[in-house]
């Protein structure tokens, strides 16, 4: 019985990792920009297909090793998706800066639409496949029980990249200027923050990590096609607001909190229900805290 | 004087359309035939591969002249996969002036267009909406070259007891298709002594089942039905070898389609049952070897399932029952019904009952060999 929660926790990491790494694009771009980029969704679906370009199509594996092979691909995908994204900001969102907020979300919704569709023009609406095991099927013991290896590579990779971002966030002076820009875009230009700078580096973080994501997801379950990104997009958007939308922190946190609430949701109530209980559970966690777990205005001394 | 000038460039304008209009009414008659089908959305592949289909055999029909001299002129629109896209789409089709329409797939998207085209007078043939109420409403000009769900529930729990099987798992999606199936499958079983020891969902779009394959395990099932497509059925088969857990799988249509072996991996797939009316490659007849001909040369292997090839089957019936009864949607209906015959479809045998089903036992058991080939069973 132990063993079988056990199981239903590694289950709810994973799930929780990669919607935690998505969830991490829209809170940083709603933390700057007070916008919810809902074009993030398929960003994430291109990580996942350069990923299938670079893996699949180019077979780099058999140039150059697994190793080399994945390296390349991540720094592909994370290039690719960043770019992707900056030309976004550029398009869709900068023009509309100074309009209504209402102008820009409905910009977001049809660049959104755009993207998705064109994804499926370029690559086909088929769902493609990564070549089976490019992870390990072993299991390693971990505490007595035994734990796939392949899901534990999907969760440190999720938690090592969010280590990465929390550290630059926080002890870097960049990462300084975006937390200022996040409170007060105004009073941080005044103090000499180059916004302008700020939105186009979160415009390449989000997406980067949202397309890291998609490999993640590309590689691990194998499966890919061009709407995946608006079921992902979806819940990871859920796990931002759960954890306090505008807030770093608690987009990881969100993101793992609602992996585990649909698999144990799923193991001891209904799979029928699952999606269900997340929602109730969303629903009480933003009436008995409005603004999310981590809500976004903590008074904060920088 | 501007009103005057766009006054007059309005007149030439009319004078314009309606003299261009008169011109293609003298030289050649047209008739327009109408395909709904998702070629957006999630069941793209599908729509995309029977708009192929119908398109190649426009293209044969105009080539020898046409529907009695009358050429055929297709208007293709795209449900999205969606009830709200397909009820755009249909009231598109019906503005367009379409006598019949070919389509669409998904069951609960065919019910969304089903009383637009009744109330405008035209003919709907659906291709893979196997929802048993669609036949039900008393439509007079709706018909169906698939099958019905009672019909593959009714096969599905029969080739379960035929195997053996006595302790089955039964999963579905949450779909109105999946669902329907998975409790007709299910009544029916109770009806042959055999008792599901799990009933539950999954969500389609999301990739991870552990968790329903571990809940399902503590079950211990000698079989699991599974009634939903197939992206979630080669997820399933994956996971399920990632387990090291050799438990056979037996589907339904839906899964009937190539990708899923691509998706799950020949050796996750390998063993997996599923019950569907034979799949392109299994059909001999003569139009369909020759269809598959053109298909192949210009697309590059066969159509991905049979629905595809079902698309084609509604249109032949629709150019047949317009040589016959001539362009009016009650004669088409009329001959659908009665005068139809056995003809000979791509499929096999067509012809439809009162409700506008088709008749005939049309399923079969598959099986996915080691090599990942698709195996007709009996």
């Amino acid at each position: 019985m132990l063993s079988h929660f056990f199981e239903q926790i590694i289950y709810g990491l994973t799930v929780g990792g990669v919607y935690a790494l998505i969830a991490l694009g829209y809170t940083m771009v709603y933390g700057v920009m007070k916008l919810i980029n809902f074009a993030h969704g398929e960003l994430f679906t291109l990580g996942a297909f350069v990923g299938f370009f670079f893996l699949v199509t180019l077979d780099l594996g058999s140039f150059w090793g697994p190793v080399l092979a994945i390296s390349l691909t991540v720094v592909g995908v994370s290039g690719i998706t960043a770019l992707a994204g900056r030309l976004l900001e550029r398009v869709a969102y900068r023009p509309l800066r100074d309009s209504d907020r209402l102008a820009a979300v409905v910009s977001a919704l049809g660049a959104s639409i755009f993207l998705q569709n064109l994804i499926m023009v370029v690559s086909g609406a088929k769902y493609r496949a990564f070549g089976v095991d490019l992870l390990p099927t072993t299991f390693i013991q971990f505490a007595g029980q035994s734990v796939p290896v392949a899901r534990l590579f999907v969760f440190l990779t999720a938690v090592v990249t969010m280590l990465l971002l929390y550290v630059f966030i926080n002890n870097t002076r960049f990462g300084l200027a975006i937390r200022a820009a996040a409170i007060d875009q105004g009073a941080a230009r005044l103090m000499g923050v180059d916004v302008n700078k700020v939105i186009a580096v979160v415009f390449v973080i989000g997406p980067a990590l949202g397309g890291l994501a998609g490999l993640l997801v590309g590689v691990y379950y194998g499966q890919i096609n061009f709407d995946m990104g608006q079921l992902y997009g979806l819940k990871a958007f859920t796990a931002a607001v759960i954890g306090g939308i505008g807030n770093i922190p608690g987009a990881m946190i969100g993101g793992l909190l609602l992996g585990l609430l649909e698999t144990l949701g799923a193991a001891y109530v209904s799979g029928a229900w699952k999606d269900a209980l997340s929602f109730v559970a969303l629903i009480l966690i933003l009436v008995i805290r409005p603004t999310g777990i981590l809500s976004e205005r903590v008074a904060e001394k920088l | 004087m501007l009103k005057i000038y766009s006054f007059l460039i309005l007149a030439a304008l009319i004078g314009l359309v309606s003299f261009s209009g008169l011109d293609q009414a003298k030289a050649v008659e047209t008739v327009k035939i109408g395909v709904m089908a998702p070629t957006t959305g999630p069941w793209a592949t599908e729509g995309q591969d029977m708009v192929k289909v119908v398109d190649i055999l426009v293209e044969q029909i105009n080539a020898k002249g046409g529907i009695n001299g009358v050429l055929i002129d297709l208007e293709v629109g795209d449900d999205g996969g969606t009830p709200k896209t397909a009820a755009l789409a249909a009231q598109r089709l019906v503005t367009a002036g379409v006598v019949a329409v070919v389509g669409t797939y998904g069951s609960a998207v065919t019910e969304a267009s089903q009383d637009i085209y009744d109330e405008a007078g035209v003919v709907q043939i659906a291709t893979g909406s196997t929802s048993i109420r669609l036949t039900e409403k008393g439509l007079e000009r709706f018909f169906r070259t698939c099958p019905r769900d009672d019909e593959q529930g009714l096969v599905l729990a029969n080739k379960v007891k035929a195997l053996g099987f006595v302790k089955p798992a039964i999963v579905h999606d949450n779909t109105s298709y999946a669902k329907g199936l998975a409790d007709e499958t299910r009544e029916i079983l109770k009806s042959l002594k055999i008792a599901d020891v799990y009933f539950d969902a999954i969500t389609p779009g999301e990739r991870d089942f552990a968790v329903a394959l571990s809940k399902i395990r503590a079950q211990n099932p000698d079989v699991i039905i599974f009634t939903g497509y197939y992206p979630e059925a080669a997820m399933l088969l994956r996971q399920k070898r990632d387990l090291n857990w050799n438990v056979p799988i037996i589907g339904g249509d839906a899964t009937n389609n190539r990708t899923l072996v691509e998706l799950a991996g020949v050796s996750a797939a390998a063993g997996y049952y599923f019950v569907s009316p034979p799949g392109p490659s299994d059909m001999k007849s003569q139009a369909a070897l020759d269809l598959f001909k053109v298909y192949q040369e210009r697309h590059q292997g066969l159509p991905n399932s049979v629905w595809a090839v079902l698309a084609g089957d509604a249109f032949n019936v629709i150019v047949k029952a317009i040589g016959t009864a001539g362009v009016n949607p009650e004669g088409i209906a009329m001959y659908l019904h009665s005068g139809l015959g056995k003809y000979e479809g791509l499929s096999g045998p067509i012809s439809f009952n009162e409700k506008g089903d088709r008749v005939g036992e049309l399923y079969r058991l598959y099986r996915v060999d080691p090599k990942g080939q698709f195996v007709l069973q009996d």
